[in-house]
């Protein structure tokens, strides 16, 4: 019996782990590996983020849904990987340290026969001073989406601004991005509209304030160099759209925007002209930049390997091609496709845990040197085929042996839908639901956009507010491993 | 080279825009073009999008003749809104009223691929957003109000500024009158086809009872609808005479109608 271990609980991590206990069956053993005790669906804690959704909707208990599929369940989180093993075992192990199932603080080894590094991002606050509290933590000055913890708490503040203006206290509302180098545009830009909707719906609208800050350099490029929609036969790029939207809903915009530091009420800024600037907020929700979790990684002789396995930025290196030079050089086939370390072949990485080969937007800095652009999205639907791909390739090599055909996901062929929400309300919601083919442009195959206008569309309404919300219902059910759930796509 | 410039309503050869690049001999030739373009038709500035070039590039004339060259620009900060009248070459003579922001600040790379960023303000603010309107494919109808939008597409219907206020609207308030008078008429016919099934004396005679009122009532319509229509018809001066025409005729079948389902309606209840 050979053991699979998946480090990390979400999308990527959940989809790896369960379809490869499905497909395994009781022949060999699945581990997971992941310290929160619930599954979250991440894109609907904007709803809890303005109080249309409570926390246990959005989340479900892992324990039971794991003890179902027959996986071992650690909730735990991983410290550092020995993928030679160590001077008494050459078996590949890693270290974890408990966070619940009243094990707390203690350390164990697992040893695996095949690992995937699933483990998300690390939600690095502290790369701005005061947007995170020192500790590695959200800090007070401002909230967050990126947990439903983090929703509820902004959730509250929200009714507290709320609560304020109806008293006649005029609120300024600041949205978007805490640092040069964030991902997640999508998600701020789904929670400033989904604020704006609920300030008209509770009659406050004329006493908010409201304000975009980002490190796109332009609206609508959401990490990903922006995209061409077919909307009603025409070509509309996301600029336009975005644009659109933000003057409809009277929201005000800064965009190539560095956020330096964040005090309370106050954020400095430094945009991609090199000035400098300061906002000034009563309720802000800056999204943090991601770094890897932070494993380190040992070799047999206990030589820190942690660059051999890992980038810079903490994610794990995969079969990326990270030498691709400058923006003009790029390629589509720069994108990884199996997601296998290069070093250590019985480890793979998939959802955001995996190093990309640099960005998909234009690379871009302030004169003053500070990089500020958008870093690859690699999350939602990405992130459950990678998991399902990689789950094939190990599920392959673990059942046909080592020559296995490794089954391939690359962002660059892959299309990606996403659904916007703009506004929650089952006759006053509107979301924006967009699908883009390939996520990741190919401009040798697509010259020009680098995408397949026949299969990028978008469209903005009350309809893709419903898919939104069936969306909700329909991934809670297949994440809970409910009857039929092979049958829903990632 | 000179090229041709696209102009309404001869669609936008390209669809969409999209950043360059490669600086390579192919972008130093596309500002060559749009160079010569600019001074044979003595404009102010021009945008690739504008000869049938998806590539985000907009060449701005400056006073000295010389030529500020703006690749991949993007609008990253603004202040201040200000509206004013105008115009941009796809759309020939045509005006709009636009609003822009007052102040700017643009990055943008040179020819050598250098970053480098803008203020402006005043007309350079205004001139610069309009042609950043055409990048990433949109043009500066996308840049109006709806109400604008709704001028300017007549504008385009009737190739001019000039004279809108002649033009009769396709849709008028009366005919939502006369609407409100056909669905009436409907509801009494339906009145008097349900009377065929009631053989209670007194619920015909409470029937007939609200006909007289619908009729009352439909009639009064008529008459309303004949004066407010004049009254709607006089604002659009060039039209007039045919509207009246409309109005006797649309009036007349409309008292026909009534007579008839009042005629139906006395015979059948009373």
């Amino acid at each position: 019996m050979a053991r699979l271990v998946v480090l990390g609980g979400g999308v990527a991590g959940h989809t790896t782990a369960t379809f490869a206990a499905k497909w395994l069956g009781s022949a060999h053993e699945v581990v997971v590996v992941t310290p929160n005790a619930k599954w979250n669906w991440i894109p609907s804690n904007i709803w809890v983020g303005v109080g249309q959704m409570t926390k246990e909707e959005v989340t479900f208990d892992l324990a039971s849904v794991y003890a179902k599929a027959g996986i071992t369940y650690k909730q735990a989180k991983a410290v550092s990987l020995n993928p030679e093993g160590n001077s008494s075992s050459d078996k590949a192990f890693v270290t974890i340290e408990y966070t619940g199932q009243d094990k707390d603080g203690t350390s164990e080894n697992i040893e695996y026969d095949y690992i995937v590094n699933a483990t998300g991002p690390k939600l690095n606050f502290d790369a701005t001073p005061g947007l995170g509290n020192g500790e590695g933590q959200m800090g007070n000055n401002t909230v967050s989406v990126c947990t439903a913890e983090h929703a509820v708490h902004a959730s509250h503040k929200l009714t507290e601004a709320i609560e304020k203006m109806k008293k006649g206290e005029r609120q300024r509302f600041l949205i978007g991005t805490g640092h040069g180098m964030c991902t997640c545009q999508g998600a701020a830009f789904e929670y400033i509209f989904n604020i704006e909707h609920e300030l008209r719906k509770a009659g406050v609208r004329e006493m908010a304030d409201m304000k975009w800050i980002s490190n796109e350099s332009f609206l609508g490029d959401f990490g990903m160099g922006g995209l061409h929609m077919k909307v009603g036969g025409y070509v509309v790029s996301s600029k336009l759209f975005a644009e659109s939207l933000f003057a409809e809903r009277d929201v005000e915009w800064l965009i190539g925007a560095h956020t330096s530091k964040v005090e309370a009420g106050k954020v400095e800024y430094e945009l991609l002209d090199g000035s400098k600037g300061e906002e000034e907020f009563d309720f802000a929700m800056l999204i943090p930049p991601f770094a890897g979790v932070g494993i380190k990684a040992y070799d047999k002789a206990g030589e820190d390997i942690t660059g051999t396995v890992f980038a810079p930025n903490g994610f794990m290196k995969v079969d990326a091609k990270y030498d691709a030079g400058a923006y003009e050089n790029w390629k589509a086939s720069d994108w990884p496709r199996t997601y296998q370390n290069p070093t250590y072949s019985n480890m793979f990485a998939a959802g955001i845990a995996f190093a990309p080969p640099h960005l998909i937007s234009k690379p871009m800095s302030s004169p003053n040197g500070t990089p500020i652009n958008p870093t690859p999205p690699r999350t939602g639907m990405p992130s459950g085929i990678i998991g399902k791909a990689v789950a094939h390739s190990v599920c392959d090599l673990m059942t046909k042996g080592e020559s296995a055909h490794l089954h391939e996901a690359s962002m660059a062929e892959m299309g990606a839908a996403c659904v916007a929400s703009a506004g929650k309300g089952i006759f006053t919601g509107t979301a924006a639901a967009m699908t883009v083919y390939p996520v990741v442009p190919d401009f040798e195959k697509y010259p020009g956009t680098g995408r397949d206008t026949d299969y990028t569309f978008g469209e903005i309404g009350l309809a893709g507010h419903w898919i939104k919300h069936i969306l909700h219902f329909l991934f809670i059910y297949k994440a809970k491993l409910n009857p039929g759930w092979t049958l829903i796509p990632e | 080279m000179i090229k041709e410039m696209v102009q309404y309503p001869k669609p936008l050869s390209v669809e969409f825009g999209v950043n360059v690049r490669h600086f390579n001999e192919e972008l130093f030739a596309l500002i060559e073009d749009l160079k010569d373009t600019i001074n044979e038709n003595n404009l102010e500035a021009l945008s690739a999008f504008q000869i049938g070039n998806y590539n985000n590039v907009i060449l701005v004339k400056n006073e000295d003749g010389s030529f500020l060259e703006l690749i991949n620009p993007s609008l990253i900060a603004h202040s201040g809104k200000i509206t004013t009248e105008e115009k941009t070459t796809y759309y020939g003579e045509l005006s709009a009223e636009i609003t822009r922001f007052e102040k700017v600040s643009l990055v943008y790379q040179d020819v050598d691929a250098k970053n480098c960023s803008l203020r402006a303000e005043g007309d350079l603010a205004i001139l610069l957003q309009r042609k950043l309107d055409y990048l990433f494919g949109a043009t500066f109808m996308q840049k109006m109000s709806a109400d604008e939008r709704d001028k300017f597409e007549l504008k385009l219907e009737y190739g001019s500024d000039i004279g809108m206020q002649d033009y009769c609207p396709t849709t008028f308030f009366r005919d939502k009158i006369l609407k409100a008078i056909n669905i009436m008429m409907l509801l009494m016919l339906g009145l008097v086809i349900g009377s065929l099934f009631v053989s209670e004396t007194t619920v015909v005679e409470k029937l007939w009872e609200y006909q007289l009122y619908a009729i009352g009532a439909v009639f009064a319509l008529n008459i309303f609808y004949f004066f407010y229509a004049q009254y709607e018809g006089k604002k659009y001066v060039s039209c007039t005479s045919c509207q009246i025409g409309n109005i006797l005729g649309t009036l007349f079948i409309s008292l026909i109608k009534l007579s008839l389902l009042s005629l139906l309606s006395y015979l059948l209840l009373n």
